[in-house]
């Protein structure tokens, strides 16, 4: 929606054609001689031995599967074991020419990734490098047991029986692996090697490494970001979103409109390892109608994503193909995307019996096995002898015996003890920093002074209290909003701290949908503030990937309802990350959502039950403009995920509990404690999110009608949560209703009744009372009262079922009787 | 046409009243002016008279109610008559109407007795933990709470409503106590005795029957009720001094002598030596006003005007009518309007309006002979004036030891916020008033 593009009528309907250009189909045709010019003896056996290395590992793990014994060592791995034999050369030749700038994202099935770029870096970075990054990683934790335990020949030797064993461990579950084998199989990774996480989702590492890739566009950072996945991932929404992202117009068109920081198109590589079956679906010819992987860069954009279809069972392929694509990539012309043919000749996991393909085709297979027809290629060029081969791998075979020895030893590689240390994982689900800037060695990049864009003026003219010196109401175009609440607190951010973004569905010049980012586009260039196109998955995503890289994001989901759309993002990757990395990663991300109203069924629900649910989220939700700023300024200021969620009833609200106005400078307000918004003595009504005002009516009513005096307390946050001011309260009154405008089953509001009562049993004079919404849909606007609790309700239930009101006629219906029919019908 | 009695409103504060005694039952003829019923409020009983004769047709609340304000009590007319109008709704549908009736915007209805809720909600043993935490903490006798919660829960306020009337039982009597029996112990409290007796004649059936009584077990009256309430509060929320003195009544027995003999002649009332202390405290305490105030909670309010308040001792106990503006008095006037406040207070006929508003209180024991004692201070007063007996002191005049008669003060103060040496000061001036009683006549 930017100005200064027109959209033009008279060209829109302009008649011609869309030309295509020819995608190349396994086109390298090199021959062995044509490449010795490029690669020594020793490239060549390397390549061989890094196959060899990830064939050997994946061998051991598939015998310990199936046998629990592999070369005479017994062992049981309950765990998941996704192999990749077959897929040797499509790893090993993608890594040959990627650094430890590259950052690469891979699947459930990603040990042959992890183990070539491990094995591509060691060889690529100085004894004293490699050396220094394996005694920094975890305090030396991993290189401590193969320096002690292993003989090796020299540094390169040691480093990679650290790599073998630092994965092995991690999948063994062991506290000496990578993670401390909190992320197992599918999620180990290693980022000082550029081997960033793994994801057990098919295709979530799609739009993380979108997002790494933008840390790097966004921040100038070296290098290039590969996205690897399996054919059957294309198949997924967060892919092609990814796809798509990476691939908008306004990055070569928009950002850096003045040319001062124009760096080019995403740089991003769309690794596609094609084994032609997603689990044990066919893609070609079943599940898809690509044909060829490679036929959908055409949809994306105009250069059709430089799209490649690559022969995976030849190294030399592979790596002439990837090291074109880097290249591509570092010029500016990213994105990019390689269909690489392979073939799994392993099941998807142990447990498979390959009900879906034959016995002939896994043979065939087979017999182009892309090692041995490797090694026979080397034989025949001359280039080497088998018993050189023969050698190798009585080596490599001996090196993984040990390695497992070493990791299956509970003595020297144990499991995290809970029982000894029963926080070991509590301690690790936040981060709990405050860290105003995530990168203090650089100028963060703006347009102008933060006191000439256009809405911090705006801001510095209105009343920061909702009624004026004489207790008259402040007009609403003078009076300091919650809006103006959220925003002083990111664009001071975003002047304070370099690597802060935000982004989301029309944030730029529509200033969000409402209207928090309003007047900030002046002030703030587009590669940090954008509009992102709709596509929620892309949005949270690539926002876990930005923070993985070390930057800072703010992302926004318009309404709380679309959190569905961007399900995995949220609750499998942005909340797990920080504990399943064992700390090693940090996720300074905070997710704006909006509770709304007046919209209907799909535009109105508050969802903070499901996000409160899941470990590893921070939640709160402020209602007031100094609540909304500090909560904000602390979020701002943390490194731990956080779902902020607004509401839009109140965005338009002053200051009505804060006598002194909203403050003018910087505070935070701590998350997890709550605010007494009006003391009372007779019953306590705690309020989540925008119902606040409702329950101060209601405690109005309570006291001028019927001499009933009520303590009001807004939660503000959910996760983390202190119940002390809670309990404290009911102490006093004996009585507590939850109130907000989630429906009630399965609320949060349900949640803090079981805790209260827990807590607080012996004082409580009355059951602690819910009113929530009903577990409806939401009706139109005209018929919501109906639907959330209203101030009528809280006095209903504090009537019906905690204490009967004399002269009270209730409306509602909060009779047990109701409630069990309401139950047995699921309403 | 049948006429219906309502139950008078004694006083703007009086929300309800509890009927004492019947002299009529259904179907009695009653004459114009014959007393139908005796009631009283917290501070007073009346009689009511029946407006006009004829008979009692129907009686709607019976001894020991608790009748709110204009609501009516009984019918009378003529045989056959229909009086089902006036059956008061309370009694129609006790529970949802009379509330409906009460709805008001009170600031006592968090703590208004919902009695009527019981019928709704039957009783069923269940009891929230607060409430039962409430009991253990007061011995509130649970087996007479009326359930007001939801599902016949009880909830605190129906144990703070026991405990408030009074109805607790002891440490000792609690382990047995299964039946609700009426309580013998002090402010109505179930007491082992009251367990023992009919437990014990259940057991054992012997001894048989007494022919008389080891005891009478007598309810406690409303009054007193209240005064133990008041009481209790007096002394648990202010730090009580008492200070003692004596003044020579030499100047004051002489006066009252001459005013014996010639009060009929000048036309003057029986002034007695405690209507003599009443003129000189009106007159003396506007000195020292922190004695002539009241403590609010976080405010002092001092008076310029002096109201004492005069303890009587009457047949149903304590009460403590009020002479106002005393000090605009002079002591003829102030001894006729003591002794018409005290009369009334003793005939239990008293305005309640005349039990309240006094800013200073004069209890005086001297006539039964007390040489000293601690009066209590009736809150939210700051000061208590006891006056004591007479007797005879010797004292020193050049030289010589002097016999005279010696009245005895106690006074009490808050001394919360009155220093000792404020009350000091106060007794100090009191006493040469009195001792000087002429000079301060001719003032």
């Amino acid at each position: 929606m930017p100005k200064s593009q027109y959209v033009d009528p008279g060209k829109a309907f302009d008649a011609g054609y869309i030309h295509f250009e020819d995608i190349p189909v396994c086109q390298y045709n090199k021959t062995l001689k044509e490449e010795l010019k490029l690669y020594t003896k020793e490239d060549m056996m390397r390549i061989y031995r890094d196959m060899a290395i990830i064939r050997e590992f994946e061998t051991m793990l598939n015998e310990v599967k199936v046998k629990s014994n592999y070369n005479g060592v017994e062992y049981n791995n309950p765990g998941p074991a996704h192999l990749s034999i077959g897929q040797e050369a499509s790893a090993v030749g993608e890594a040959y020419s990627l650094d430890i700038n590259d950052l690469s994202f891979g699947s459930h099935r990603s040990h042959g990734e992890i183990l070539a770029k491990g094995l591509s870096s060691i060889h690529k970075l100085t004894d004293e490098e490699v050396y220094d990054i394996m005694k920094e990683f975890l305090g030396g934790a991993v290189l401590s047991v193969v320096e002690k335990h292993m003989k090796s020949e020299n540094i390169k030797d040691l480093a990679i029986n650290f790599l073998l064993y630092g994965a092995l461990a991690e999948i063994f579950a062991r506290k000496t692996g990578f993670n401390r084998g909190l992320g197992g199989s599918m999620h180990a990774f290693f980022i000082p090697f550029g081997l960033m996480p793994n994801n057990a989702i098919v295709g979530a590492s799609a739009p993380i490494a979108l997002g790494a890739a933008l840390y790097k566009r966004s921040n100038h950072k070296p290098g290039i970001v590969i996205s690897n996945c399996g054919d059957g991932a294309t198949g997924r929404g967060p892919v092609l979103e990814s796809l798509n992202f990476a691939s908008m117009d306004q990055i070569t068109k928009l950002w850096g409109m003045d040319g001062k920081f124009s760096d080019g198109g995403m740089p991003i590589l769309f690794n596609v390892f094609n084994n032609h079956y997603g689990m044990g679906g066919q893609t070609r010819g079943e599940t898809m109608g690509f044909d060829m992987v490679a036929r959908l860069g055409a949809g994306f954009n105009p250069s059709q994503m430089h799209a490649e279809r690559v022969n995976g069972y030849d190294p030399l392929a592979v790596i002439d193909a990837v090291s074109r694509k880097k290249q591509l990539l570092l010029e500016g012309k990213g994105p990019a995307l390689l269909d690489v043919v392979t073939y799994r000749v392993s099941g998807h996991s142990p447990s498979d019996s390959s009900t879906y393909r034959t016995a002939e085709e896994i043979e065939a297979w087979k017999a182009a096995d892309p090692i041995v027809a490797f090694k026979t290629k080397l034989i025949l060029g001359g280039v080497a002898k088998e018993e050189e081969f023969a050698a190798m791998h009585e080596s490599i075979t001996a090196r993984m015996t040990e390695i497992m020895k070493l990791a299956i030893n509970d003595e020297i590689s144990p499991r995290m003890d809970l029982k000894k240390e029963p926080d070991a994982i509590a301690s690790i689900m936040f981060s709990n920093q405050n860290v105003p800037s995530m990168d203090t060695t650089r100028e963060p990049e703006v347009l102008m002074p933060k006191e000439e864009c256009p809405r911090v003026k705006e801001i510095a003219n209105k009343v920061r209290t909702a009624k004026d010196e004489n207790g008259k109401p402040v007009s609403k175009m003078k009076m300091y909003n919650v809006t103006d609440a959220l925003f002083e607190p990111i664009i001071d951010k975003f002047y304070e701290d370099p690597t802060l973004i935000a982004y989301g569905e029309d944030n730029r010049d529509w200033g969000g949908a409402f209207g928090v980012y309003k007047k900030m586009t002046e002030a703030i260039p587009y590669h940090r503030f954008f509009n992102s196109p709709i596509s929620e998955s892309a949005i949270v995503g690539s926002a876990v990937g930005y923070a993985m890289c070390g930057g800072r994001a703010i992302v926004e989901l318009m309404y709380a309802d679309f959190i569905g759309c961007a399900g995995d993002e949220i609750f499998n990757q942005m909340a797990k990350w920080q504990a399943m990395s064992a700390g090693i990663l940090k996720m300074p991300i905070v997710l704006r959502v909006s509770v709304g109203s007046k919209y209907g069924a799909q535009h109105s629900q508050d969802w903070t039950a499901i996000c409160s649910h899941i470990p590893g989220l921070k939640v709160v939700f402020p209602s007031t403009p100094t609540d909304a700023k500090g909560l904000m300024t602390s979020a701002l200021n943390g490194t731990d995920p956080v779902v902020f969620f607004e509401s839009q009833r109140v965005y338009g609200f002053g200051e009505e509990f804060n006598k002194d106005g909203v403050p003018v400078g910087h505070f935070e307000i701590p998350f997890g404690e709550p605010d007494v918004k009006k003391e009372g003595k007779d019953v306590t009504i705690v309020t989540i999110g925008a119902v606040l005002y409702r329950a101060m009516e209601a405690a109005k009513i309570l006291e001028e009608k019927y001499g009933i005096s009520a303590e009001v307390i807004d939660t503000r946050s959910i996760v983390p949560f202190n119940y002390e001011k809670v309990i404290e309260s009911v102490k006093k009154t004996g009585k507590v209703l939850l109130v907000g405008d989630a429906c009630e089953r399965g609320s949060v509001m349900r949640d803090m009744a079981s805790n209260i009562t827990e807590l607080a049993f012996d004082y409580l004079d009355g059951p602690p009372v819910v009113v929530g919404s009903r577990n409806w849909i939401t009706p139109s606007f005209e018929l919501e009262k109906s639907f959330f609790p209203q101030a009528s309700w809280i006095i209903d239930a504090l009537a019906e079922k905690i204490m009967p009101i004399p002269g009270y006629v209730p409306e509602q219906n909060f009779t047990e009787i109701e409630k069990i029919e309401r139950s047995k019908k699921g309403i | 046409m049948a006429t219906p009695i309502i139950m008078p409103r004694q006083g703007q504060s009086v929300e309800s009243c509890i009927i004492t005694s019947w002299n009529k039952k259904v179907g009695d003829t009653v004459e114009k002016g014959e007393i139908l019923f005796s009631y009283e409020t917290d501070k007073s009983s009346f009689d009511e008279p029946a407006p006009e004769s004829g008979k009692i047709l129907a009686i709607f609340r019976e001894e020991g109610d608790d009748v709110p304000c204009l609501e009516n009590v009984c019918v009378i007319g003529q045989d056959g008559e229909d009086f089902s109008a006036f059956v008061p709704k309370s009694e129609d549908e006790p529970v949802a109407e009379a509330q409906a009736a009460e709805a008001a915007p009170a600031e006592t209805a968090a703590t208004v007795e919902v009695a009527a809720q019981a019928t709704s909600s039957e009783a069923t043993g269940a009891i929230s933990p607060r409430a039962k935490a409430l009991a253990a903490k007061t011995g509130a006798d649970l087996l007479k709470a009326t359930p007001t919660g939801p599902n016949g829960r009880i909830i605190e306020r129906d144990v703070q409503s026991l405990v408030d009337r009074g109805l607790t039982v002891s440490g000792a009597a609690s382990a047995n106590y299964t039946t609700a029996v009426e309580g013998s112990g002090i402010n109505g409290k179930v007491v082992l005795a009251d367990l023992n007796a009919p437990a014990a004649a259940v057991a054992t059936e012997a001894p048989v029957a007494t022919t008389v009584a080891e005891y009478e077990d007598v309810k406690l009256s409303n009054i007193r009720k209240i005064i133990s309430k008041q009481m209790c509060a007096s002394l648990t929320t202010m730090a009580q001094i008492t200070l003692n003195t004596s003044f020579d009544a030499t100047k004051i027995l002489a006066l009252r002598k001459s005013l014996k003999a010639g009060a009929e002649k000048m036309g003057l009332a029986n002034i007695t030596l405690n209507d003599i202390i009443l003129y000189a405290v009106s007159r003396v305490v506007l000195n020292h006003k922190g004695l002539n105030a009241h403590c609010l909670d976080e405010t002092m309010r001092y008076f310029n005007t002096v109201n004492i308040g005069v303890a009587v001792d009457t047949e149903r106990g304590l009460m403590v009518p009020t002479v106002f503006h005393a000090e605009k008095m002079s002591l003829n006037e102030i001894s006729k309007e003591a002794k018409s406040v005290i009369a009334a207070a003793q005939s239990g006929t008293i305005n309640p309006d005349y039990l309240k508003g006094a800013t200073f209180t004069i209890s005086n024991l001297g006539s039964l002979g007390i040489e000293s004692f601690t009066p209590i201070i009736n809150p939210p007063q700051t000061a208590i004036l006891g006056v004591c007996g007479l007797t005879k002191r010797i004292k020193e005049v050049n030289g010589e030891d002097v016999t005279y008669s010696a009245m005895g003060l106690s006074l009490t103060v808050d001394h919360r916020v009155l220093d000792g040496a404020d009350a000091a000061r106060f007794l100090k001036e009191l006493v040469f008033a009195l001792e000087n009683f002429d000079l301060l006549l001719t003032k």
